[in-house]
């Protein structure tokens, strides 16, 4: 099964029914669908009902609420919190179909996948240990040599030497040895432990004892257990959110709030400065060049020629009603009718005009139908096509 | 010894509660443009204003780097503008050191702040505490001064009586400076009665919400006779900071306040503070904050502020002919006004509040919750 990140897909599912927070699902009732690409991808359907979740592997998707579909290791990624979801989604990489909100309410139905804790023991550190655990009750009469060839990753070679009711420890295989035990280290570390069954490793060919069975059977008496050292459990560190908000009240002033009062009217003011007779849209106080007053108003536009597109591709949250933009959009910087040839007034395209609009192409404010004084008096900027 | 540095002009919007009518850019604007008129300086990047040093607050601007939002306002486009942290006496003394060092001439301070733009100033000012503990708890400066004054007032016996008398000569001062804002005179009486904010702090012992900016041209001493004929002399200085949290701090100590001074008196060359101050201006946001930095400058012995209140002192006019920050200087600013009177004193131009003869000058600025930050700064004719 291919891992990323040390995770497999299949991880991320079985353990899914495991992760269901009750809490965090009520009133949920949905299919969320998962189409996972790539090596040890497949399709996966999590049915949620209010308080209960069934998760199945299967080959059919439909009837889902909402489908993500991401390759293996960018699903396995945002999941373990080694990929940024935004960003993966932003850059194509996780596609979502349907109900978007349940995307972001499954964050709350179910606890993160978290990594199974590896084991801190290690071959040497059971060696390490060995001289402590050595039993001279059980070794009485005793003088032999106890090969251990540990192999593969992690392993090593040692030689017990026991003697006189005492034992010494070398690193090396002695040729005298009474028996030797060779077995990977991995099987080694699980057998020590307890967690793999000595007959069926001899059975299973993964323990191999050369020499004497006798002395072999004896060893569990001769050392006693090993004790893992304990592991210390992750700390969970808490992270506080808080909303920052205070409410403001932005006084727009006598040259700024002209131009608002103009925009009700459907007229936009700019002012012009009275010594070098730059002119600024949206107008302020200050003339910056010439750091005097400018606080004389000229009504310019409507219309314009566009100088500058941009278009954005991500979405951000509307500052005031959290709401997510359409994408793509495009922002505009217009050059307005009489206005000069520098100060560029800046707002939105309409959407629809966005594959064939250019630099130098004309536009025309639209405005709301409700206008208040605000940059949302003017909807959108569209292409004159007359 | 580095090139001594004069306050050639200082110039004040009126100070208010709610300043609706104009953006805070136009508020400093018009300080600017007084100190351009006041002055001939020019924007010569040569000989004229090439730096300018502000000072602002970002959440009650409600935007992040928010001197990068009065630029155009305060000169400074396509040159150096540095925003300094703390009250705008901090500005003052950064442009002093930018002069000291011969890395300019002349500098511009402009300090603005807008309390009324923000539902609550305390709102603003809770956000000021970490947002782990203190912030969670709803500390404010204002009861951050309240669990302050209740400690002076515990070691130094101060009085209500002596509380209300410290609002009383705020108001008397304020009425004769037309850019005050709380302007009315009030009782002993009245203050004792007054609404109990929170305890021992009432509703006249505050300073009230308040709008305004403050400009001030500073030059080298051999450049300041192209500004002005009466140069005032920035002749000592020093800031100090205290303990962030509150639990680790002996609210009334005036730990900081006294460094503070010291090291602003020994620059000066002033050996006791007692007596050497004809003009003294004290940010004194709240009642108990007068008699509690007047020790803390060392104005007057330890825990003698209440005291050093009734002492007759006050009825010379000498502390806080402006009327003090209790009269109305909105927060981040208050010690730069107080400044930008010390200077107005020691000119001859405060008018019906001149204080006769002034040579030398005390301003005190303090920021941060219960006079974390405190700076003081020594000026002489």
């Amino acid at each position: 099964m291919a891992k990323y990140f040390d995770v497999s897909v299949e991880d991320i599912f079985n353990t899914m029914e495991a992760r269901f927070r009750v809490e965090g699902a009520k009133g949920v009732n949905a299919v969320l669908a998962y189409d996972i690409s790539g090596d040890g991808g497949g399709k996966w359907l999590v049915e949620v009902r209010d308080d209960s979740v069934k998760v199945s592997k299967t080959d059919d998707l439909s009837g889902f609420s909402v489908k993500t579909a991401a390759d293996a290791e960018t699903f396995v990624g945002v999941n373990i919190g080694k990929i940024d979801g935004t960003q993966a989604f932003m850059s194509g990489k996780i596609k979502i179909e349907g109900d978007m909100a349940l995307v972001a309410a499954s964050a709350k139905m179910f606890t993160r996948y978290s990594l199974p804790k590896k084991s801190a023991v290690t071959v040497q550190g059971i060696f390490d240990t060995l001289l402590a655990r050595f039993q001279p009750q059980n070794a009485a009469g005793l003088d032999i040599a106890v090969g251990y060839d540990i192999t593969g990753d992690g392993g090593g070679q040692w030689t017990a030497v026991i003697k006189d009711g005492k034992c010494s420890l070398e690193t090396g295989l002695r040729d005298n040895c009474a028996v030797v035990n060779i077995v990977k280290a991995k099987d080694y570390i699980d057998l020590i432990l307890g967690k793999l069954d000595p007959m069926v490793a001899i059975g299973a060919g993964r323990l191999k004892l050369k020499g004497d069975m006798n002395i072999a059977m004896q060893l569990p008496k001769i050392f006693a257990k090993f004790e893992p050292p304990k592991e210390e459990d992750e700390q969970e560190l808490i992270v506080i959110k808080r909303n920052i908000s205070v409410d403001m009240k932005y006084s727009t002033g006598p040259v700024m709030g002209k131009f608002f009062e103009g925009l009700i009217e459907k007229k936009i003011f700019a002012n012009k400065c009275p010594k070098c007779g730059r002119m600024q849209v949206p107008p302020r106080e200050v003339c910056a060049e010439c750091r005097c007053w400018a606080g004389d108003m000229i009504e310019v536009g409507p219309d314009g020629t566009i100088t500058l597109i941009e278009i954005i591709y991500y979405s951000s949250p509307d500052p005031l009603t959290g709401e997510t933009r359409e994408t793509p959009y495009a922002q505009v910087h217009i050059l307005l009718d009489g206005i000069g040839t520098e100060e560029t007034f800046w707002h939105l395209l309409k959407n629809e005009d966005l594959a064939d609009t250019q630099n130098g192409d004309r536009v025309r404010p639209v405005w709301n139908d409700k206008r208040v004084g605000s940059v949302h008096d003017i909807v959108h900027f569209k292409k004159i096509r007359d | 010894m580095a090139r001594r540095v004069a306050v050639c002009a200082v110039a004040q919007t009126e100070f208010v509660s709610n300043m609706w009518h104009k953006r805070f850019q136009q508020m400093c604007f018009e300080t600017v443009e007084s100190i351009v008129k006041q002055t001939g300086v020019d924007w010569n990047e040569e000989t004229g204003i090439r730096n300018i040093v502000t000072c602002s607050d970002d959440v009650f601007d409600a935007r992040t780097i928010s001197d990068n939002g009065i630029t155009d306002a305060v000169g400074a486009h396509f040159r150096g503008e540095e925003k300094t942290a703390q009250d705008g006496i901090n500005a003052i003394a950064y442009a002093m050191a930018c002069i000291m060092s011969g890395h300019d001439d002349v500098a511009l301070v402009v300090g603005h702040t807008k309390e009324s733009q923000a539902e609550s100033r305390n709102m603003c000012v809770n956000l000021a505490f970490d947002p782990f503990y203190c912030r969670d708890l709803g500390l404010d400066f204002e009861k951050g001064a309240a669990l302050q004054a209740r400690a002076y007032a515990l070691k130094s016996g101060i009085s209500e009586t002596q509380l209300a008398k410290a609002v009383v000569n705020a108001r008397r001062n304020a009425a004769k400076n037309p850019l005050a804002n709380a302007r009315e005179l009030v009782t002993v009486e009245q203050v004792m009665n007054s609404p109990m904010l929170c305890d021992p702090i009432r509703a006249l012992h505050a300073y009230p919400v308040s709008d305004g900016a403050v400009a001030m041209l500073l030059a080298a001493e051999d450049k300041y006779k192209e500004y002005t004929d009466k140069p005032v002399w920035l002749t000592g200085w020093s800031n100090c900071m205290d303990s962030y949290f509150f639990g680790d701090r002996d609210l009334a100590s005036n730990f900081s306040l006294k460094k503070a001074a010291a090291a602003a008196c020994k620059m000066a060359g002033v050996s006791d503070a007692k007596g050497a101050f004809d003009v003294v201006e004290i940010n004194d946001a709240y009642a108990y904050q007068l008699a509690m930095w007047a020790e803390g400058i060392g104005l007057c012995d330890e825990n003698k502020g209440g005291e050093w209140i009734e002492s007759g002192i006050l009825e010379t006019g000498k502390i806080n002919p402006s009327g003090g920050m209790l009269a109305g200087n909105p927060i981040m600013i208050g010690g730069l006004a107080r400044a930008a009177e010390a200077v107005i004193q020691l000119r001859g131009e405060a008018g019906e509040r001149q204080v006769a003869g002034a040579k030398r000058a005390v301003a005190q600025g303090t920021t941060g919750p219960a006079g974390q930050h405190q700076a003081v700064m020594i000026l002489e004719n």
